[in-house]
C-alpha cells in the first residue's frame, strides 16, 4: 500500500529507448534499451492495481501482472522472476515480441491517454537482469519420477511443455529438424526483434533444468516417429504450421516473389553467418520491394528488407490501418524506418515475367458487413486499379498445418482444416486420438501468437502429467 | 401465525421489541391508588413510544407491575370466601379459552404448589372487558384468572418466595407452551398487563379502577415490538423487571447459563433441576433476564447486586472507578459474562425499586422527585402534570448507572451509595490481588515464530490451509504492517461459498450479525471506552457461595495469543499439569463424523480428568492424517461439553493455522473458544519479513495482533457488543449454505435457512487441499476471492462483463447489450436466483401488449452514493439519466448543492445516513422521497469515514465541514438506538416535509422481515431491501465479504412476513444488490420487490470500471474521485450510458414479461410460484433447500402482493404542530413575523419542524431571517423539540424539553428555562435529554440547566451554552461552537475534527475526561487569547439575557475569576490562530 496513488498521472508511461530509425536500419540487432532498476521500479509502479486486472484477463498464459509489477516496484528481482515462470516458462521472449498493445497493454485501464503500464517492457526486464544476477529456475524440490516424454518440435510450444514437465520430474527429450532450438523464434523471428542469444540463454536454462535436445533431426525422416511412442512414456507434438497461404492470383510464381517465411529464415542464416545454409539467402539490397499482408510476419519483412538495404519497401494491406492484424507497435516501427503503407489494397496479380517480377496490380477495398470470423471484409471498388511497381514481392498472408504423412500410421486425427483434433474424448486436454501423443500450439489451434503456443504448451504438459499419473 | 407461515423464512425468535418505560414509587413505601392511577396515565402518555396494530386498537402490549397490594387483594378474595391466612400469595395466570383446556391447567397449578407445600385458596376470574381489544388481540385473548396461595403458618416471607418460584418453574414446565402463562406468582408483586393500547388499560381490567387498589410501587410498560404477532404473554413488565432496549448477547448468555446449571447452585434452592433451564432459551430476551435476576435473588443474591452484575458499567474503562469497586466488578466478571444491549431498565423485587441503564446509555431514563415524596423514573420527562414548584429535584441517569429506593429504609440510593454497599460485602479486591495472574506482553515479541518452517513446509501449510498469496498479502501482511484491516471498495460480487465451484474456507459460510433499527451498533474506534478484550482462563464455581478460590484466574488483555504468552499460559502452575493437547489431525480413513466423535471423546475425557485447559491444535500435519477445521472442531466440542455440563470446567485454546482475519477469530470465539493461536499466520509473516519484503520485522505479530483485536472489536461493535466475554459463544452468525447436520453437530442454534455442503462436503475440501498440500511442485494458489483471478472465483462484474456493458451502453446497440446480458444470466451459479427458473404465468402474449419501458423505467432507483464518493460529473450524470427516465436518483450521504434543487440534476431522494451530512430543512423540503439509510450492504453495521484528502471546496461547504479535514460517519444514528426511535425519526421527517415519501434502506438479514414490520409500524412509506453484494467507497475488506446476507433471502423473508402481518399494502419493498439485467429485476419482483435499486451496473454503464480504488481516490476513470485532473480529463461518462442501460433493462425485462405472458410487472410481483427451483451443479449446491424463500405457505392467497395505499400516515396527527401552523402560517406566508404562545406536554414530538418545513418550502434555510417568529412555549417538550429548526424562528421554551433537542437545526434559535420560582438547582438538573443538536448546521441554543449523552453530537455550526453534559460531548463534532458551563461525563470530543468549546472545569478533572485522540485543550489566557475571552463573555451574556441562568449571571459577575478554569477544546489539526476566522463567522 505504500504505492504512491498518482505515480499514473505523474510518471507519464516510458519505454526504454529506442535506437534512432537512421541507426537501427543498419544493422539487425534489437533496437529496445533496458530499463535501470530505478525506472523500471517507475513504471511498474504506475499500475493501479485494478480490481479487475484486465491484463491479466487477456493475457493469454493468464500472467500475474499486477503481482509482479509491485514485486519491481520493490526490488524483488527473484520473486518476479519466480512469479513470472509461474504462468510462463518463456517471459524474456514474451516480453520483446508479444503483441502487448493488443494483449495486456491494451487492455490495462490505463491505455489511452494515460499511457497503459509498459508490462512488456517490465517483463523481459525482470527475466534478463534476474538471469544476469544468477537467477535459476529453483529445481531442487523436483522428484524424479522416471517417466519421459518426447517432444517433437523445439519452438515455443514444445519449450513450454519441457519446461512444465521438467518440473514435475518428468524428463523431456526434445526433437528438432533445425540446428538450434527455438524454431520460429530463431529462424523465423528476425534478430532486431529478438536477439539469438535470448534463446540461446534460454536453451541453456532448460538444459539446467534437465531438458535434453536432440537437434537436427526431423521425425520421420531421421527417426521413424514410431520409435518415440515405442521409447516414450507419452509424446508431445510441437509442430507448427508451414504451409504458407497462397494468394491465388497470377503471378504468385514469377521470379522475384518470395514467400515471407523462406524469405526470414535464409537472412536468419545468414545473419548468423551459417556455413552452408539450407536455403539460398535471398538479399533485397537496392531492390524496390512489396509486401503483401499485414500481419506481423509482412512487418517482419518489411523491416528485414529495409536492413538489407532495398531501395523502397510498401507494405499493402486489403483492409485498414484499424484492422490490420499486426501489432500496432510494430507498424509504428515499420513506419519511422520508412516503410511505406498503402491500406485498402486488395493484389490483383503480380505483373512481371521471366526476368523477375515488376510490379503488383491492386484494386482498393472499403470494408463491408463483418464475416464469420467478426472482422470486417474488404470489398473491391470498381475502377479504382493501379500498379505498384516493385523489382520483388513478398507474399506474407500466413500460415496453414501442415500434417505430416505419419499421422495416418499413428492414429492422430486432423480436422478437415488440417489442425490436429485434440481433446476430442475429453480424457485430457490437448491428448490427440493416439492417446500416448499429446499435441498443441499452431497445429492445434492454427496459426496464432508466440504467447498462445507457450499456453498450449504448458497445458498439454499438465495433461501429459496427469495422463501418466504424476 | 408462527404456525401459518413457518414453512418460510420467518422465525418468531427474530422478534424485536422496544418501548417506553417507567415506574413511580413512594419512597417512604406508603401505598396510594394514586400511585397507580398515575401510573396508568403516565403510561398513556408515552403511547408514542409503543406501536399500534393494523386493526388500529390492538398495541403491542402494555402493562403494570405492582408492588403487592395486599388490602385490596385480601378485600376481594374475602368476598369470593378464599380463606386467606396471614401470608398470602396471588399468581396473575393467562389460562387457554377452552374451558377444559383451561381447568386442566388449573388442576395442574394447583398440583405443583400443593406438592410443594402451599395451599391454594382459591381461583378468582379477574375482571375483564374485552370490548376494548382490537381484533388482532382477541384472537389470543386469554382467560384471565388469580391464583390466590396461602403461606404455611410460619413460613418466613422468603421462603414462601423461593417456594412459589419453585412451584412456578414446575408448573411451567409440565405446562409446556400455550396452555397457560403465569404472568406473576408472588407475595410480593402483581402484574396487570396485556395486547391493548395504555389508554384503554382501565376499562380491560376494572380492578385498576378500584380505589382500594393501593401500591407503593408501579412498574409501567409499553411494548413496541417490530412485528405484530405478538401474543399476551410478551408483554411486560415480567415478574421483576420491564426492560426497554434489547440484548445483543442474548444468544450467548441462555448458552452460557446453560453451561452454568450447576453453579447456580445454593442451599436456598432445594432442587436445581427443577430450574433446567436456568432461563427461558425462547421467548423474548428480556423475559431471560428476567429469568436470571429471579434465579440469583432466588440463589440469595439481592436486586441489587443481580442487576449490577449482569449489566455492570464500562468498569474496565473508566480511570477514576473506585479500587474497590472496580474490585467487586473484576470478581463477578469471572464469574458470569454481562449481558450486554441497550438497556433500561424499572424493577422492584418489593424491598428495592430501581432502575438501571447499560453501560452505553442508550436508552433514555429521567427522573423528578416531587415533595410529597413520590419518585417518577420514565424514558421520557414530563409523563404527568405535576406542578413545577413541587419538584424537589430532577435528573437523568447516565450510561451505566443504577438508581435504587430503598423502601424499608425510605431512602434513595444513588449510583454511588449502591456501589458503597457491593463493595463492602467481600473483601474483592484481596481476593484478586492473591488469585489473580496477568500474562505480560512485552513491548516488543521479537519471535513472531520461534522455530521456523523451511520453505517447503510451511508452502505445505498454506497449501492445507487454503492460504493464497492474495491473501497473505492482501490479508494478512496488511494487518500485520499497518495494524488495521486492509481497506477495499466497490462490494463482494463472488459467489457465497455454498454455490462457489471452489474450495472455500468453512469460515466463508459465515455471515456476521449487525444492528439495525432495534438495537445500535458501537463506535468501536471512537467509544473505545466501553470496549474490552479482557479473557480470563480459570475455573468457575457457584456463584453464590463465594470465596477467594473464584479469584484464582490467569487474565489476558485479549484472546488473540503470541507464542510468548501461549508459552507462559502452559507453563503457569495453575495449568502446568492441567492441560490436554487433542491433535485435531485425525487418520484419513475416518468420515468427519467420527472425526469430531473421537475429538469430543477426547474433550470430554480431558475434562473428567480435571484438565484446565483444551489444546485443540492443527499444527503437526502428517501425511496419513487431515486436519479436522478447527471451527468445526471448536463448535462440536463447546456444545458437547455444554451438552453435557461440563462447558465451564476448561478453557478451549485452538492452536490453528485457519484464523487469519479478524472474522476467523470471530467464528472461533463465537463458537466458544477460550483464546486462539494463530501459528500459521506467523510462520508466515516471519518468512515474507526474512526475505525483506517488510520493514518493522521485529514488530509484525505484534502489529497484527493489533490489527485482530481492532477487527475483533469492528465484528462486535457491529452488533453492539462492547465486551469480548458477552461475545463468546454468542454465535452472533447467520450461516448460509451449511447441512443441518453441521449445524446440529458442530453450530446448534445458529440461524441456518437454507442447508447446504454437509460433514462429506467439507471432508471433500479438506481431501483436495491435501492433494495439493503433499504435491511440492504446486506453488501456493494465487487467490482471486478479492480480485478477479483467470481460473479462479467467479466474480459478477468480472472483466468480460464490464467490457461487454460498456460496449453495448456507448454504442446503444441493443444486440450488444443482449451479448452482456447472455454472460450474466448464463453466467456459473454465484448467487441464489441463478438456482431459480422462471416459469410461465401462461401462454406468451405479443411484445406489443407488454407494458412499455417508460411505464417500467419509474421501478428503478439508483442506489445512495455520495457526492464524496463519486465524483460530481458522475454525481450528476447519474441524476440527470434517472430524471429523464422518469425515476429517481439518490443524493446519497453528504448533501446536494442547492443549485440542483428544481434542475434536472436534482436527486429525487434525499438520504439521511449517520453522519447528517448537509441534512437540513431546505435539504429534506426539496425530496420526494426521504431515505433513512439504516445500513450498507457492503458494511452493514459500521460507519464510513470520509478522508480529508477526498473533502475538497466543495464537499466541504456542501458537509459544512472544513476542506481537507476528514468526516466521520458514526455506526449508529444516535438518534436512532430502537424501533420506537426509528418511529420518531420518520416523525420528524414527516413533520418537516409532509408530502416527502420516507424510506427506510435495510440489509438482508435474518429477521429483516420482522424489523421491516416495525419499520412499517413506525410509518415508514417504503422500505428497500439490500443484499450483502452492494457497493461502498471504503470498507474493511472483511466487512465487505463476511457480513450481510443475499437479498433472495432478506427480501422474501420480508414480503412473507409483511404479508403475514397484513402490512404488505401500507409500504413499497424495494431490493437492491448487484442487478444487472431484465432476469434480475424480474425475479426480484417475483420474490416480492415492485421497485429495484441499482448501483454499480450504471456506474460501469458511466465508465466506471470496477477498479475497486474508489477508497484511492486516484480512480483512472474519473467515477470516484475528487482529483481534479482524472474528473475534467478522463470522465467519460453521458447522462445517454446510464439511460441507455436502463432502457436495455427494461426492454429485456419486457420480453421476458411477453414470453412469461403477463403484460405488466405489476402481475409478477410475489409470484413465487413462477420461480423453479434448479439443482445447481455440484453436490452441495443439490442440497441447497430454497424452497423457503419461494415459500407462500400459510399466507393467504387474498394477502396483497404489493403496496396499495398512497402513503402510511402516523397515527399521532401532530395537533398541536398544526394548530400551531394554523396561527403562524399568515406570518410566514407574508414574512411578517410575531409573537405566539403555546402549552406543550411530552406527546407533543417535533415541535417547531412543521413550522420549519414549510419556511424552507418559501424562503429556503436562512430566507426568513430578518422577520423572525418569536414562540413562547410553556411546559414539557417531547422529543425533537426544534428539529430542522432555520432562521425566523425563535423559540423559548418555559420547562424542560426530551431528547433530540435541535436536531439538525439549520438556524434561528432555540431557549430552554426553567419556570420561575423552580427550588431545583437549575445548573445540575437535567433540562434536555440525549443527543442534541445532532448533526445541526447552524442557529442557537440557550439552556439552563444540563444535557444527556452525546450533546452537540456531529454538530457542524450550531453555538450553545448548556450548564452540564452527559458522556461523549461534541461527538464526531465538525463545526460550531459549544459552552459547557459545569462538568461534563466521559468521552468529550472524540472524533471531534472541527469547531471548538470552552468547557468550565471546577473540579480540575476535565483532563481526564476528554478523549485525547484528536484534540486538544488549553487556558484562555487573557493576553494571547483576548478574542477568545470575549467571545466567550458575549455567549454567556446573551445565554444570561435568554434563560436568566443565576449560574451564568455568577460567572459573569465573577469572570475574571472564571475565565482560568475554562479550557479552550479545539481539534488538533486547528491552528489556534484559525479559530478567531470561526469566530468573525460566528459573531
Amino acid at each position: 500500500m505504500s504505492r504512491h496513488p498518482l505515480q499514473f498521472l505523474e510518471v507519464p508511461r516510458r519505454d526504454p529507448d529506442k535506437q534512432t530509425p537512421e541507426e537501427r536500419v543498419r544493422h539487425f540487432d534489437e533496437i529496445y534499451g533496458q530499463y535501470d532498476g530505478a525506472s523500471a521500479a517507475a513504471q511498474a509502479g504506475r499500475c493501479l492495481d485494478c480490481g479487475n486486472p484486465y491484463c491479466e484477463w487477456q493475457c493469454p498464459v493468464h500472467n500475474f501482472i499486477p503481482n509482479w509489477l509491485k514485486l519491481i516496484e520493490d526490488g524483488k528481482m527473484f520473486e518476479a522472476a519466480e512469479l513470472s515462470h509461474q504462468t510462463n516458462s518463456l517471459p524474456e521472449i514474451c516480453g520483446r515480441i508479444c503483441p502487448q498493445d493488443r494483449l495486456c497493454e491494451g487492455a490495462c485501464t490505463l491505455n489511452g491517454e494515460l499511457g497503459a503500464v509498459s508490462i512488456g517492457n517490465v517483463e523481459k526486464y525482470i527475466t534478463d537482469e534476474a538471469i544476469k544476477l544468477g537467477w535459476r529456475p529453483d529445481m531442487s524440490r523436483v522428484v524424479d519420477t522416471g517417466k519421459r516424454v518426447g517432444i517433437v518440435g523445439a519452438g515455443p510450444a514444445g519449450l513450454a511443455a519441457a519446461d512444465v514437465l521438467a518440473r514435475s520430474g518428468i524428463r523431456p527429450v526434445v526433437y528438432d529438424s533445425y540446428p538450434q532450438i527455438g524454431g520460429l523464434l530463431t529462424y523465423g523471428i528476425p534478430p532486431f526483434k529478438l536477439e539469438k542469444q535470448v534463446v540461446e540463454q534460454r536453451r541453456k536454462i532448460l538444459e539446467g533444468m534437465g531438458v535434453k535436445f536432440v537437434l537436427n533431426t526431423t521425425i520421420g525422416r531421421d527417426k521413424p516417429f514410431a520409435e518415440l511412442t515405442a521409447e516414450f512414456d507419452a509424446v508431445f507434438l510441437g509442430m507448427g504450421t508451414y504451409t504458407y497461404v497462397r494468394g491465388e492470383f497470377a503471378g504468385e510464381d514469377l521470379p522475384g516473389v518470395h514467400d515471407a517465411l523462406p524469405y526470414l529464415v535464409s537472412n536468419v542464416y545468414h545473419t548468423l553467418r551459417y556455413k552452408n545454409p539450407p536455403l539460398p539467402w535471398v538479399n533485397l539490397s537496392g531492390k524496390n520491394v512489396v509486401v503483401l499482408g499485414g500481419g506481423d510476419t509482412g512487418m517482419d519483412c518489411v523491416r528485414t528488407a529495409i536492413r538489407q538495404g532495398a531501395t523502397s519497401v510498401t507494405c499493402a494491406y486489403r483492409r485498414d490501418e484499424e484492422n490490420m492484424p499486426g501489432s500496432r507497435r510494430e507498424v509504428q516501427n515499420s513506419k519511422e524506418e520508412g516503410i511505406r503503407f498503402l491500406f485498402n489494397r486488395q493484389p490483383l496479380e503480380i505483373i512481371g515475367d521471366s526476368n523477375g517480377a515488376t510490379g503488383v496490380r491492386v484494386i482498393e477495398t472499403r470494408l463491408g458487413s463483418a464475416g464469420t470470423d467478426g472482422r470486417r471484409r474488404p470489398e473491391p471498388v470498381l475502377g479504382t486499379e493501379s500498379v505498384l511497381p516493385a523489382d520483388a514481392v513478398i507474399i506474407a498472408f500466413g500460415f496453414r498445418p501442415s500434417p505430416p504423412a505419419w499421422f495416418g500410421d499413428s492414429a492422430i486425427e486432423t480436422l478437415p482444416s488440417g489442425k490436429v483434433r485434440v481433446a476430442s474424448h475429453g480424457a485430457h486436454p490437448f491428448q490427440t486420438t493416439n492417446p500416448k501423443v499429446f499435441a498443441g500450439g499452431d497445429m492445434v489451434r492454427g496459426s496464432d501468437l508466440v504467447v498462445t503456443a507457450v499456453f498450449e504448451g504448458r497445458e498439454a504438459a499438465k495433461g501429459i502429467a496427469s495422463y501418466l499419473g504424476v | 401465525m408462527t404456525e401459518r407461515i413457518a414453512q418460510g423464512l420467518y422465525d418468531p425468535a427474530f422478534e424485536r421489541d422496544s418501548c417506553g418505560f417507567g415506574l413511580i414509587a413512594n419512597l417512604d413505601d406508603i401505598p396510594s391508588h394514586w400511585v397507580v392511577s398515575t401510573a396508568i396515565s403516565a403510561l398513556a402518555r408515552l403511547t408514542h413510544r409503543g406501536a399500534v396494530a393494523a386493526d388500529g386498537k390492538t398495541g403491542d402490549g402494555c402493562g403494570l407491575l405492582l408492588k403487592f397490594p395486599f388490602a385490596f387483594l385480601r378485600a376481594v378474595g374475602e368476598d369470593l370466601g378464599f380463606s386467606l391466612g396471614e401470608r398470602f400469595a396471588v399468581g396473575m395466570v393467562f389460562l387457554h379459552q377452552d374451558k377444559e383446556r383451561a381447568a386442566a391447567a388449573r388442576v395442574l397449578i394447583d398440583a405443583a404448589l400443593r406438592e410443594i407445600g402451599l395451599d391454594v385458596a382459591g381461583w378468582r376470574e379477574v375482571p375483564t372487558d374485552p370490548s376494548v381489544c382490537g381484533e388482532q388481540a382477541l384472537q389470543t385473548l386469554p382467560r384471565i384468572e388469580q391464583v390466590f396461595v396461602n403461606a404455611p403458618a410460619g413460613m418466613q416471607r422468603g421462603r414462601f418466595n423461593r417456594r412459589l418460584f419453585l412451584a412456578r418453574r414446575r408448573a411451567e414446565k409440565r405446562l409446556g407452551d400455550g396452555d397457560a402463562y403465569i404472568a406473576s406468582l408472588s407475595s410480593v408483586t402483581l402484574s396487570y398487563k396485556g395486547m391493548i393500547m395504555p389508554g384503554v388499560l382501565t376499562d380491560f381490567y376494572p380492578d385498576l379502577l378500584d380505589e382500594r387498589l393501593e401500591s407503593s410501587v408501579c412498574l409501567f410498560h409499553q411494548r413496541f415490538s417490530t412485528n405484530t404477532m405478538p401474543q399476551w404473554r410478551l408483554a411486560q413488565p415480567f415478574r421483576f423487571l420491564a426492560h426497554n432496549g434489547e440484548i445483543n448477547t442474548i444468544q450467548g448468555n441462555r448458552n452460557w447459563a446453560v453451561a452454568r446449571t450447576k453453579n447456580f447452585v445454593s442451599d436456598k434452592l432445594d432442587d436445581i433441576s427443577d430450574l433446567d433451564p436456568i432461563v427461558s432459551l425462547v421467548g423474548s430476551d428480556s423475559s431471560s433476564l428476567d429469568n436470571m435476576l429471579e434465579v440469583l435473588r432466588a440463589g440469595g443474591m439481592d436486586v441489587l447486586q443481580g442487576m449490577r452484575i449482569l449489566m455492570p458499567p464500562a468498569w474496565q474503562a473508566i480511570d477514576d472507578l473506585d479500587p474497590d469497586v472496580r474490585a467487586f466488578y473484576e470478581f463477578f466478571d469471572y464469574q458470569l459474562e454481562p449481558w450486554d444491549g441497550p438497556a433500561g431498565i424499572v424493577l422492584t423485587d418489593g424491598r428495592y425499586a430501581a432502575c438501571c441503564l447499560d453501560r452505553n446509555g442508550l436508552r433514555p431514563a429521567r427522573y423528578v422527585i416531587t415533595e410529597d415524596r413520590h419518585i417518577t423514573i420514565a424514558s421520557e420527562i414530563g409523563v404527568y402534570d405535576y406542578d413545577e414548584k413541587d419538584v424537589v429535584s430532577k435528573g437523568r441517569l447516565g450510561p451505566g448507572e443504577m438508581i435504587a429506593v430503598d423502601l424499608v429504609n425510605g431512602t434513595l440510593l444513588e449510583n454511588d451509595d449502591i456501589h458503597e454497599i457491593l463493595k463492602m460485602r467481600a473483601p474483592y479486591k484481596k481476593w484478586l490481588k492473591q488469585g489473580v495472574r496477568y500474562l505480560e506482553s512485552e513491548l516488543v515479541d521479537t519471535h513472531t515464530a520461534a522455530e521456523p518452517m523451511d520453505a517447503e513446509t510451511l508452502a505445505c501449510y498454506q497449501k492445507m490451509f487454503n492460504l493464497s498469496r492474495e491473501e497473505l498479502h492482501d490479508v494478512v501482511a496488511v494487518l500485520a504492517q499497518a495494524e488495521q484491516e486492509a481497506v477495499g471498495s466497490m462490494g463482494d460480487d463472488t459467489p457465497m461459498a455454498v454455490l462457489s465451484s471452489q474450495v472455500r474456507s468453512p469460515f466463508d459460510y459465515f455471515r456476521q450479525q449487525f444492528a439495525q433499527v432495534t438495537n445500535p451498533p458501537i463506535d468501536s474506534l471512537r467509544e473505545r471506552i466501553v470496549m474490552s478484550l479482557q479473557t480470563n482462563i480459570g475455573r468457575e464455581s457457584s456463584l453464590f457461595d463465594v470465596g477467594p478460590e473464584h479469584a484464582q484466574q490467569v487474565v489476558m488483555n485479549s484472546p488473540v495469543l503470541s507464542q510468548k504468552k501461549l508459552r507462559q499460559l502452559l507453563s503457569n502452575e495453575m495449568f502446568g499439569d492441567s492441560n490436554a493437547f487433542i491433535d485435531l489431525n485425525v487418520d484419513t480413513g475416518l468420515s468427519l463424523g467420527e472425526a469430531l466423535d473421537q475429538i469430543c471423546a477426547q474433550a470430554e475425557a480431558a475434562v473428567r480428568d480435571g484438565k484446565l485447559i483444551l489444546m485443540l491444535s492443527d499444527r503437526y500435519l502428517k501425511r496419513d492424517k487431515l486436519p479436522v477445521h478447527a471451527l468445526l472442531a471448536t463448535g462440536a466440542v463447546h456444545h458437547h461439553l455444554v451438552s453435557i455440563g461440563l462447558r465451564c470446567d476448561a478453557n478451549i485454546l485452538v492452536e490453528t493455522g485457519v484464523a487469519r482475519d479478524p472474522h476467523h477469530f470471530a467464528c472461533l470465539i463465537g463458537y466458544g473458544a477460550t483464546a486462539v493461536y494463530p501459528y500459521l499466520v506467523y510462520q508466515s509473516l516471519h518468512s515474507i519479513a526474512q526475505r525483506g519484503n517488510l520493514d518493522k520485522q521485529q514488530q509484525l505479530g505484534r502489529g497484527y495482533r493489533r490489527g485482530i483485536r481492532k477487527g475483533l472489536f469492528k465484528i462486535m461493535s457491529k452488533m453492539g457488543i462492547s465486551s469480548i466475554s458477552s461475545y463468546r459463544g454468542a454465535q452472533l452468525f447467520e450461516i448460509v449454505g451449511l447441512h443441518s447436520e453441521v449445524v446440529e453437530r458442530c453450530f446448534r442454534g445458529t440461524v441456518s435457512r437454507i442447508q447446504g455442503a454437509n460433514l462429506a462436503d467439507l471432508l471433500a475440501d479438506q481431501k483436495a487441499l491435501a492433494v495439493s498440500a503433499w504435491e511440492p511442485r504446486e506453488p501456493i494458489k494465487q487467490g482471486g476471492l478479492l480480485k478477479y483471478v483467470h481460473g479462479g472465483e467467479y466474480h459478477c462484474f468480472n472483466p468480460d462483463v464490464v467490457t461487454t456493458l460498456q460496449a453495448a451502453v456507448r454504442s446503444g446497440d441493443y444486440d450488444r447489450y443482449k451479448e452482456y446480458a447472455r454472460l450474466v444470466n448464463d453466467r456459473p451459479i454465484a448467487t441464489l436466483r441463478d438456482l431459480m427458473r422462471l416459469r410461465a404465468a401462461g401462454p406468451a402474449v405479443p411484445l406489443t401488449e407488454v407494458e412499455s419501458v417508460e411505464a417500467i423505467m419509474p421501478r428503478f432507483d439508483s442506489a445512495g452514493m455520495s457526492l464524496g464518493a463519486l465524483s460530481p460529473e458522475a454525481h450528476e450524470a447519474l441524476a440527470i439519466a434517472m430524471n429523464r427516465i422518469g425515476a429517481r436518483s439518490n443524493s446519497g450521504e453528504g448533501g446536494e448543492d442547492p443549485a440542483r434543487y428544481r434542475t434536472e440534476r436534482v436527486s429525487k431522494i434525499k438520504q439521511v445516513a449517520s453522519g447528517r451530512f448537509g441534512v437540513t430543512a431546505e435539504y429534506l423540503v426539496n425530496a420526494e422521497v426521504i431515505q433513512i439509510k439504516m445500513a450498507q450492504g457492503a458494511k452493514p453495521g459500521e460507519g464510513g469515514q470520509l478522508p480529508g484528502h477526498k473533502v475538497n471546496e466543495m464537499i466541504a461547504r456542501l458537509r459544512f465541514a472544513k476542506p481537507g479535514v476528514g468526516l466521520i460517519s458514526p455506526p449508529p444514528h444516535h438518534d436512532i438506538y430502537s424501533i420506537e426511535d426509528l418511529a420518531q425519526l420518520i416523525f420528524d421527517l414527516k413533520q418537516v416535509n409532509p408530502q416527502a415519501l420516507v424510506s427506510v434502506k435495510l440489509v438482508a438479514e435474518p429477521g429483516v422481515g420482522t424489523i421491516a414490520a416495525g419499520v412499517v409500524k413506525a410509518y415508514a412509506d417504503l422500505i428497500t431491501i439490500s443484499g450483502y453484494d452492494g457497493g461502498t467507497g471504503a470498507s474493511p475488506l472483511t466487512s465487505v465479504k463476511y457480513a450481510g446476507s443475499p437479498w433472495e433471502l432478506g427480501l422474501s423473508e420480508t414480503h412473507q412476513v409483511l404479508r403475514g402481518n397484513g402490512l404488505r399494502h401500507k409500504v413499497r419493498l424495494q431490493t437492491d444488490g448487484g442487478l444487472k439485467t431484465g432476469v434480475d429485476v424480474i425475479k426480484a419482483a417475483m420474490l416480492g420487490a415492485e421497485s429495484f435499486g441499482f448501483g454499480t451496473a450504471p456506474l460501469i454503464a458511466l465508465g466506471c470500471k470496477y477498479l475497486r480504488i474508489c477508497h484511492l481516490n486516484n480512480c483512472a476513470t474519473g467515477v470516484a474521485t475528487q482529483n481534479k485532473v482524472l474528473r475534467s480529463e478522463y470522465f467519460i461518462g453521458l447522462p445517454e450510458m446510464a439511460i441507455n442501460f436502463f432502457r436495455f433493462v427494461a426492454e429485456e425485462a419486457r420480453q421476458i414479461m411477453a414470453e412469461l405472458g403477463v403484460r405488466t410487472l405489476e402481475e409478477l410481483i410475489g409470484r413465487v410460484d413462477l420461480l423453479d427451483l434448479q439443482p445447481g451443479v455440484t453436490d452441495r449446491q443439490a442440497r441447497l433447500d430454497l424452497s423457503p424463500i419461494v415459500s407462500a405457505d400459510g399466507l393467504a392467497k387474498t394477502a396483497p402482493q404489493f403496496c396499495t395505499e398512497s402513503r402510511n400516515n402516523p397515527f399521532d396527527k401532530g395537533e398541536l404542530a398544526e394548530e400551531m401552523l394554523r396561527a403562524v402560517l399568515p406570518a410566514i406566508e407574508s414574512k411578517a413575523g410575531g409573537k405566539f404562545g403555546f402549552e406543550v406536554r411530552n406527546f407533543n414530538r417535533s415541535i417547531g419542524a412543521r413550522l420549519s418545513g414549510e419556511i424552507a418550502r418559501r424562503y429556503g434555510n436562512h430566507g426568513m431571517k430578518d422577520a423572525p417568529l418569536e414562540i413562547s412555549l410553556r411546559g414539557t417538550a417531547g422529543q425533537s423539540f426544534g428539529a430542522w429548526n432555520v432562521s425566523g424562528l425563535n423559540m423559548t421554551l418555559v420547562g424542560d424539553a426530551n431528547d433530540y433537542v435541535g436536531k439538525g437545526m439549520a438556524g434561528g434559535r432555540i431557549v430552554i428555562r426553567p419556570p420561575d420560582g423552580a427550588c431545583y438547582e437549575a445548573r445540575e438538573t437535567a433540562i434536555v435529554g440525549n443527543t442534541c443538536l445532532y448533526g445541526a448546521t447552524g442557529g442557537t441554543l440557550f439552556a439552563a440547566g444540563t444535557a444527556g449523552e452525546r450533546f452537540a453530537v456531529r454538530n457542524s455550526g450550531a453555538s450553545v451554552v448548556i450548564e452540564g453534559t452527559g458522556d461523549h460531548c461534541c461527538e464526531y463534532m465538525t463545526d460550531g461552537v459549544v459552552v459547557v458551563l459545569g462538568r461534563t461525563g466521559v468521552n468529550f470530543g472524540a472524533g471531534m475534527t472541527g469547531g471548538f468549546a470552552y468547557v468550565l472545569d471546577l473540579e480540575r478533572d476535565f483532563v481526564d475526561r476528554y478523549n485525547h485522540e484528536l484534540i486538544d485543550i488549553h487556558r484562555i489566557s487573557p493576553e494571547s487569547m483576548e478574542a477568545h475571552a470575549h467571545h466567550l463573555r458575549a455567549l454567556l451574556t446573551q445565554h444570561v439575557a435568554l434563560t436568566g441562568s443565576e449560574w451564568g449571571e455568577n460567572i459573569l459577575e465573577e469572570y475574571r475569576t472564571f475565565l482560568p478554569k475554562f479550557w479552550l477544546v479545539k481539534p488538533k489539526a486547528a491552528e489556534l490562530g484559525t479559530l478567531i476566522e470561526t469566530l468573525r463567522r460566528a459573531a
